[in-house]
């Protein structure tokens, strides 16, 4: 059952997470928040990720399948927190030119 | 399903996702990156309206609903459904990260489309069906006239609260 891999995969990776204090979501609003959480993106990178590893056709017998499933989620866990930042980190430009335009006046 | 019939009906859904999806997302409020506030204002000069045009800007300047809801039916076509929708929300949420956009909108409008071509498979609809449903429908929003269309999105801002306070 390939549902069952993605639960799997999306539950380990959040229960980890959480363990290594990522937050739930990003704080509000959103669209302007540049945290790693729980959900966006670690519980989606776990079910892409996923995809690509059953598509890669490394999911073959049921009982290696939830094993797999298992490390997928925990290195995409270890990913949010450790290294998502590292190879994306936040832009240091945005802020500057807010800056000037509040000392200007 | 009749292939014509069936575009229509893919364009319908992919415009819904992706206008909805955005607007709730907050588009229209604010632009994300620089280049959505030139595009948005370059909209308002033109006749149009602001957070239209700041919804406009925000989807040709980084990944956003609209380009979820492309890449996740090409790789819905490509892959096969649901684990290529899957990989383009993953790819998008990085297009997003290297376009130095926060948001969300793109990862969410490729998981949500995901699920709905999963789910109109069962009436005949097919990812290449929603390829060109989405092509028609981008190309109401950016292809035909700015000010019209930015107008209309401005007024579903509105209607679902996330119109800009920008003046």
């Amino acid at each position: 059952m390939l549902y069952i891999v993605y639960i799997i995969a999306i539950g380990s990776a959040m229960i980890l997470g959480l363990i290594l204090k990522l937050p739930l979501l990003p704080e509000r609003p959103m669209r302007q928040s540049w945290t790693t959480s729980v959900i966006f993106p670690t519980a989606v990178l776990a079910l892409g990720f996923t995809a690509m590893v059953s598509k890669l056709g490394y999911l073959t017998s049921a009982n290696s399948n939830y094993l797999i499933a298992l490390a997928i989620g925990v290195l995409t866990a270890i990913f949010s927190k450790f290294i998502l930042e590292r190879i994306l980190p936040r832009p240091l430009q945005e802020e500057s030119p807010d800056e000037s335009q509040e000392v200007s006046p | 399903m009749n292939e014509v019939i069936g575009i229509i009906i893919a364009a319908v859904i992919s415009w819904l996702n992706f206008v909805l999806i955005d607007t709730w997302m907050g588009l229209p409020e604010a632009p994300g990156v620089k280049g959505a506030e030139v595009i948005g204002r370059n909209i308002k000069k033109r006749g149009g309206d602001l957070a239209g045009g700041f919804f406009q800007g925000n989807i040709v300047c980084s990944p956003d609903a609209s380009a979820g809801t492309l890449l996740a039916s090409i790789g819905c076509y490509l892959i096969g459904t649901p684990e290529g929708g899957l990989i383009a929300a993953v790819l998008v949420f990085f297009g997003n990260r290297l376009c130095a956009d926060p948001g969300y909108a793109g990862t969410t409008g490729a998981l949500t489309i995901t699920i709905l071509i999963a789910l109109t498979s069962y009436i005949g609809l097919t990812p290449i069906m929603f390829i060109a449903g989405m092509m028609i429908a981008i190309l109401t929003i950016q292809g035909l006239y700015h000010p019209a269309s930015s107008k209309l999105l401005g007024k579903i801002a509105q209607r679902m609260g996330r119109y800009t306070e920008i003046e």
